[in-house]
């Protein structure tokens, strides 16, 4: 009786009665040709009836499969994703099959809607959010800090100084910078003067190491990357890696180029995290976690990186990314796969931003 | 800049509804030759399922040469231009080998098939890695070695530029390993990628540039060249630490017992006869370094009938191994030999129990002992759940404690450890451990000495037109090859100097 109900209920959807169509057609097909076998039997009837029928049938069912129930299911697979909350980018690259011409123009419109440069700023000004945590008038900032700078010269206290100058400077990079794209020479330099700032707070317990093929480095650092792309992962290294476990902490960025891609690798050898975790942190970041759902992941944690990988996810698309590795007690290690953009015309030829 | 050869980013893949792969991320570079340790073998045959066609994926994409091949959007179910090399030869018996790389190659259009023209192609590969193999041999005659080498030139000559070894280290020799690296080496400087995987971290150790470990159908770890030391695998470790545990016992508190049996067969390829005794609670391990010794040993554990002379004699008086419930055989990927899936668990458990209780099988209340005593070890579970559906380390644990139920006087295992990973070979060791503590004697056949050094007390080393040539614990550090846990042996010495 339960699955009666059930089989009913699925009826309500307009997918379910087409395929109850096709196997009632199918079924009528096959007594046909049952019957026009059993008349070539009897020698009633003559063996052309039965190969047309046989041909009909076979000729539907390879086009119902291969025109209606393949890209069904190709559609079906893309919204399942979508509603399991990947990130969805180029919607005709899908190739999706279309209803009716209406489906196609909703389609467009959540395109327009997921390109929207207010999504893109909205996930921009939450990794400035998080940098800063609250909103400060960028000049009233910079200007304090220059006048205890000069306060701490006077008094003589050069290591004052010298952190408030890179306090300043981290500033003005996150701040100031409007770009979105920049550097990775420009990029890695903010990440030297953040971990300025923070070996004043751990000392020799903390240390930094980049590592590169001295033949690729000249490329590697003119190729383009999303502003603040590093230094909120090396933060998250320090804060749940390096910062809980005893003894020295090692930060290491490496740097690899091919091809096509520019890999990015930020380790730590600190605490790592459980299986779970993990899980849960991947997961997120294979999802979207974009602005739109933002309200979601602020609850589960893991914001500086999902948000990270969200703008590379909007800017270059799903196939680029981050991805986390990591082993309790051992470290973790956060891979970040970018294209190897090195011109402002290979920005304009991939289309970004437009 | 170097190109990447293959990469697999974000891939998840089912199959029938269980996730089989999930956000597996993995990358190989031209002329690199990467490890890939799994410690588990979940998600492993679907892994190189992967690696061979494009099959449907859940999410993620795969790269071949920096272009896309298979992605969740599309799946094109076609074949990639990458050679697995596995235990199982995929080159056609009836054919040469010459035949086999270039006949059976893509694109080969020729209808006319010249032996002599093909046997000329050959020759330059072969003499570029310095190897003789006969162009015109038949497939099935050739060594493990052999074919392993044709396989790897057939993707060399299709020009598939990544080529997948697995788990070769177990097939082949300690030399013939050493030759294959060297090889490895050669075609990666060519551009060539290799993924070697392993269940042996030693091997990946000694020729990788760099690692990945894979858990649960996951990577866990990316070991980068300058973190390649078995420090870093917590696996690792762990069982470094066992087996330092147990050698350290070994040392401080010899107990081995009096002469559980003593064997001598005369085998074709061998100078002298082979001899030898093994005493209760000693574990001998045998390396043929020929693989026609060890198929002669096989036959000779294996085989009633025997085309050579041997002799096992236990208490002074002659035995036969076939059938005999103070010897027992525990044989190659014993999980899949050793079992019957149509017996109950039980059954299995007590199949070798017929001589020690002769009612075993009529009364019930041995069987029920015997549950209550193992259902503590084994989980109370097992016992209702059909052959085919046990976990692997479930199935080890069925062979191995159904021998122990026999308690023999001696236990012959062939390759113990082939085909295990790393979790499974930290099992198996325990295993026959427990073997050696409860008196009975171990004898290890083996083509690679893979983790036998760390239990045997003796190893006896079989080459062709050789005589047998012996060491013990005390001389392991000066064995002039490259095993694994022998860095044990050579720290010992150290120590002592």
């Amino acid at each position: 009786m339960e699955q009666i109900k059930r089989f009913v209920k699925k009826f309500r959807f307009i997918s379910y009665r087409v395929a109850f169509l096709y196997m009632v057609i199918v079924i009528f097909m096959m007594l046909q040709i049952g019957y026009q076998f059993h008349l070539l039997v009897q020698g009633l009837a003559p063996l052309w009836p039965l190969i047309t029928m046989t041909l009909a049938t076979v000729l539907f069912l390879l086009y119902v499969f291969g025109r209606i129930a393949a890209p069904y299911q190709r559609s079906e697979k893309f919204v399942r994703r979508f509603l399991d909350g990947y990130v969805m980018t180029d919607f005709k690259e899908y190739q999706l099959p279309l209803l009716t011409p209406n489906t196609e123009m909703q389609l467009e419109k959540m395109e327009q809607i997921f390109h929207s440069p207010k999504v893109f700023d909205l996930n921009k000004r939450q990794a400035q959010y998080l940098a800063l945590q609250n909103q400060i008038n960028p000049h009233f900032l910079y200007n304090t800090l220059e006048s205890i700078r000069s306060e701490a010269l006077i008094a003589g206290l050069d290591s004052v100084a010298d952190m408030t100058e890179a306090l300043a400077t981290f500033f003005r990079y996150t701040i100031s910078k409007v770009e979105n794209l920049v550097s990775v020479e420009e990029e890695l330099e903010n990440c030297k003067t953040y971990f300025r700032i923070q070996q004043y707070r751990f000392g020799s317990r903390l240390q930094m190491h980049i590592d590169y093929r001295e033949e690729e480095w000249e490329e590697i650092i003119h190729c383009r990357i999303p502003k603040l792309t590093l230094q909120p992962i090396l933060e998250n290294s320090i804060i749940h890696g390096t910062e809980l476990k005893i003894g020295t902490g090692n930060l290491r960025i490496q740097f690899e180029r091919t091809e096509r891609r520019l890999i990015i690798r930020i380790s730590d050898d600190g605490i790592g995290m459980d299986e779970n975790t993990l899980l849960e942190l991947n997961k997120k970041l294979r999802k979207d976690s974009s602005a739109v759902s933002y309200q979601q992941s602020e609850t589960k944690g893991g914001i500086a990186l999902a948000n990270v990988n969200n703008r590379i996810h909007l800017i270059f698309g799903e196939e680029y990314g981050m991805h986390v590795y990591s082993i309790e007690g051992e470290g973790t290690d956060v891979e970040i796969v970018l294209p190897a953009i090195m011109s402002d015309r290979e920005i304009k030829n991939r289309g970004i931003f437009q | 800049m170097r190109k990447e050869i293959f990469r697999m980013e974000r891939v998840s893949y089912q199959e029938n509804g269980i996730m089989m792969l999930e956000d597996f991320n993995l990358n190989v570079m031209e002329g690199e030759i990467m490890g890939f340790l799994p410690v588990n073998s979940y998600g492993m045959s679907a892994f190189l399922r992967l690696l061979k066609t494009n099959l449907s994926l859940e999410d993620g994409h795969i790269y071949y040469h920096e272009e896309l091949i298979n992605s969740w959007k599309e799946s094109r179910r076609n074949n990639n231009r990458i050679t697995v090399i596995q235990n199982r030869s995929c080159l056609v018996e009836g054919m040469t080998v010459a035949d086999n790389i270039f006949v059976l190659r893509q694109g080969f259009k020729k209808n006319l098939i010249q032996p002599a023209v093909l046997r000329k192609q050959l020759e330059p590969f072969l003499q570029d890695i310095g190897v003789n193999i006969s162009a015109d041999a038949y497939v099935e005659k050739l060594s493990a070695f052999e074919r392993i080498l044709v396989e790897l030139l057939k993707g060399i000559v299709a020009g598939h530029r990544l080529i997948v070894l697995c788990e070769t280290s177990t097939l082949i020799s300690g030399d013939e390993l050493r030759k294959l690296h060297h090889i490895m080496h050669h075609y990666a400087g060519q551009g060539y990628a290799f993924l070697y995987i392993g269940s042996h971290y030693e091997d990946i150790l000694q020729i990788c540039d760099r690692a990945v470990l894979m858990s649960n159908g996951r990577i866990e770890k990316v070991l980068q060249p300058r973190e390649m030391f078995a420090e870093n695998l917590l696996c690792a470790q762990e069982y470094d630490k066992m087996v330092r545990g147990y050698l350290n016992d070994k040392r401080n508190n010899v107990k081995l017992g009096k002469q559980a049996c003593a064997f001598y067969g005369e085998i074709p390829l061998m100078k002298d006869p082979l001899r030898f005794q093994v005493l209760q609670g000693e574990c001998i391990a045998i390396q043929c370094l020929n693989n026609r010794i060890y198929h002669d040993m096989c036959q000779i554990l294996l085989e009633e009938e025997q085309a050579f002379h041997w002799h096992l004699s236990m208490e002074d008086r002659g035995e036969k191994i076939q059938g005999n419930r103070k010897a027992a055989v525990i044989q190659e990927q014993c999980t899949h030999t050793m079992l019957f899936p149509e017996l109950n668990y039980m059954d299995n458990l007590c199949f070798n129990l017929d001589k020690r209780m002769k009612n075993v099988w009529l009364t019930g209340n041995i069987r029920k002992s015997i549950r209550q005593e193992y259902g503590k070890i084994l989980g109370e579970d097992v016992f209702a759940t059909p052959i085919d559906e046990l976990h692997e380390r479930q199935k080890y644990q069925l062979v191995y404690s159904r021998i122990l139920l026999q308690k023999p006087k001696v236990v012959f295992c062939i390759q113990p450890f082939k085909g295990a990973d790393m979790q499974h070979r930290m099992l198996i060791w325990e295993l026959l451990e427990q073997f050696l503590e409860r008196g009975i004697a171990v004898v290890i056949l083996a083509v690679n000495l893979a983790d036998t050094l760390s239990l045997a007390d003796r190893l006896i080393c079989l080459d062709k037109g050789k005589a047998q040539k012996e060491y013990s614990r005390e001389d392991f550090a000066s064995i002039p090859v490259l095993a694994p846990w022998l860095y044990l042996y050579r720290e010992e010495k150290r120590e002592k100097e």
